[in-house]
């Protein structure tokens, strides 16, 4: 069992203690004059727990979960660049051509069948886009279908 | 008694065609979350906030929507724990302990008939606790001053792991990183700038609404990927109801007793629906002794976990309406709805907002007669829904998460902030860093530190007042204690809940 998990986790969270309570104390002091409670005082305390707890972390680290390699790394990978993609591509294209892309791309690569997927991606961008616009008056970006 | 004349009001609140339309979709679709695979109640609810936040529903409305779906989701958890002997949440886990041998000795109808009715049981008697210690513990939490405030959020966080939690020590550190993401943005009393680094988006704050979308919904989609569940289970088969009406009756004291532990751990910090679910089917295994079959299909191992959590999910909420502090993490979920309604929880909320509050519980209790009338004929349907594989079924639940945070904003930049979250959502479970306390975190932390600045106005300055009063420090002692026990408690606990598990048969 190998537990660098938490050790790592624990330098992570160590540097950001220190950072988040070093910046805390840059900050001018607030016009009126410095009191007991500043805008300091509560991300200080915040920093000293979370020091205390990454050097726990570090000394008594739990062992390692079992992290994904090789096939589901890359499926992973691929999820999110899904996600952000479809982040990038919801305005331009508009919702419906860009949620069929995402959603039979995710479905597809978590083991449906392309046909079903792209499918089910485009009925359920249908369904959510007439639901929204029609039915709850949100609108959702048209893109490309927009008719003028 | 006032306390009926209250109640009344909230049931002419909860009983408008509208509040009820919505009380009924809430309960139909918390159970679908319920029982679908891959979606507890905490993840449930949580996309549905900015749904329910962007129709722009009244605020009663709203609380009467996500309390129903609340309450369905926890009915909806039995479904795959007796069918599949797959808990849909945690509670539910004790439930598959007799119910799927039941299902496998051909009586899955029975069973599931049997535990929407324990459910009902459980979540009336729960509610009516809710009703009659809620107003009581209200009037008491008027006394608290800032210092027993800020005491109480201390044993919130250190309570929240519960008893069984593995690493108490995790639970501070997530809890200090959802406060820490709390503090971003301009400080509400002195206008300093914290942890903005000049980006407009954060002056105002991070959204928690998109935290806790992102940390809960984008993570699951992630962990389900990785694991390749996608492909779903074989159809069931429930076959016919043939329980009779006496077996029903004799099964009442189990209904009682479940109904009234699962409340009272529900309402204890630390304990919640797992343990209240836990000790209703431990105690009932001992009061009925040798003569019953515990884990071989026994009715009375289906009905005491199913009462115990659904009363300790009434019970529950009863910290979290009178002191605005949840002990899980769905109704840290349905806080969040509450604090984005502009609403302070807290015992302020009974006088000022009391139309809410009571029109809540009373929607809690249609909401649990309407579960149980849903539940008993449209039980196949959502049986058949069990079959949908999850690799449908998730990308469109993540796209409605999407869509959720679209609307709220209208701005892709929250939308990145959001998959940001749930892959930092990812990283934290797999390094077992739970997520609740995280979200309680970002919830509490603006109050938190509100009542430590307060606290020392009041005292000028000096720091003892925090643990002068006998109530503040009974609180620290009792937040203490939620850190040490779980070392020294929990793995004993734990142990005897693996015990329990493994006693049952369970062949496949």
């Amino acid at each position: 069992m190998t537990r660098f998990g938490d050790r790592i986790l624990g330098l992570g969270l160590l540097v950001l203690a220190v950072a988040y309570g070093w910046a805390a104390q840059q900050w001018p002091e607030p016009f009126g004059g410095a009191e007991t409670v500043g805008p300091e005082t509560f991300p200080t305390i915040l920093a000293v727990v979370l020091v205390a707890g990454s050097l726990y972390l570090m000394i008594k680290p739990d062992p390692d979960a079992q992290w994904p390699v090789g096939k589901s790394l890359m499926e992973l990978v691929i999820s999110l660049l899904v996600l952000l993609v479809y982040t990038v591509l919801l305005e331009p294209l508009g919702f419906v051509i860009s949620t069929t892309l995402a959603v039979g791309t995710l479905s597809w690569r978590m083991g449906a069948k392309p046909r079903y997927a792209f499918i089910t991606g485009l009925v359920s961008a249908v369904v959510v886009f007439v639901l929204f616009n029609y039915g709850l008056a949100l609108s959702l970006p048209a893109g490309l279908l927009e008719v003028n | 008694m006032e306390t009926i004349g209250f109640l009344m009001d909230g049931f002419a609140v909860a009983l408008t065609p509208y509040n009820l339309m919505f009380a009924l979709f809430g309960a139909f679709v918390g159970t679908l979350i319920g029982c679908l695979p891959g979606l507890g109640p905490a993840n449930g609810v949580a996309i549905l906030i900015p749904l329910a936040f962007t129709l722009g529903l009244p605020p009663e409305t709203a609380m009467i929507l996500l309390t129903a779906v609340y309450a369905g989701a926890m009915y909806g958890g039995r479904i795959s724990s007796i069918l599949l002997n797959i808990p849909g949440d945690e509670p539910a886990m004790m439930t598959c302990l007799d119910g799927h041998p039941m299902a496998r000795n051909g009586r899955a109808a029975d069973a599931l008939a049997v535990s929407a009715i324990a459910s009902f049981a459980g979540g009336l008697i729960g509610t009516i606790g809710l009703i009659m210690l809620a107003p009581v513990l209200a009037r008491f939490a008027l006394t608290f001053g800032p210092a027993e405030y800020f005491a109480l959020f201390l044993l919130a966080f250190a309570t929240l792991g519960g008893i069984t939690g593995k690493n108490p020590m995790k639970t501070v550190i997530a809890a200090t990183l959802g406060i820490m993401i709390s503090t971003v943005g301009i400080d509400i009393s002195t206008g300093t700038q914290r942890y903005t680094f000049g980006v407009l988006e954060l002056y105002e704050g991070i959204d928690f609404i998109l935290a806790i979308v992102g940390l809960f919904a984008i993570s699951e989609l992630l962990f389900f990927v990785e694991s390749r569940m996608g492909s779903g289970r074989g159809k069931m088969s429930v076959g016919k109801l043939s329980l009779s009406f006496r077996e029903l009756v004799s099964t009442i004291p189990t209904q009682l007793r479940g109904g009234v532990l699962g409340f009272i751990s529900g309402v204890l910090p630390g304990a919640g629906a797992s343990l209240g679910s836990f000790i209703s089917y431990t105690l009932e295994k001992q009061v009925v002794g040798r003569k019953g079959t515990f884990g071989e299909g026994d009715i009375r191992g289906v009905v005491a976990p199913e009462a115990g959590n659904n009363g300790a999910s009434s019970g529950a909420l009863v910290p979290m309406l009178t002191l605005g502090v949840p002990g899980s993490g769905t109704t840290a979920v349905l806080l969040a709805m509450l604090i984005s309604l502009n609403i302070t929880p807290g015992p302020l909320m009974f006088t000022q907002n009391a139309e809410i509050v009571w029109g809540v519980i009373a929607a809690l209790l249609i909401g649990n007669v309407l579960l149980l009338v849903l539940n008993i004929p449209l039980v196949g349907f959502f049986v058949k829904l069990l079959s949908v594989p999850p690799m449908y079924l998730l990308p469109i639940v993540t796209m409605i998460a999407f869509v959720g945070i679209y609307s709220i904003s209208h701005s892709t930049f929250d939308l990145y902030f959001m998959v940001a979250f749930g892959v930092a959502g990812y990283f934290l479970r797999k390094l077992e860093i739970p997520l609740v306390p995280i979200i309680l975190g970002l919830l509490l932390g603006p109050e938190m530190e509100k009542n430590l600045g307060h606290a020392l106005v009041l005292s000028d300055g000096d720091w003892s007042i925090l643990w002068q009063s006998a109530l503040a420090k009974g609180l620290w002692v009792v937040a203490g204690l939620g850190l040490l026990l779980p070392y020294i408690v929990g793995p004993l606990l734990r142990r005897r809940m693996n015990a329990a598990m493994k006693e049952s048969p369970v062949s496949d």
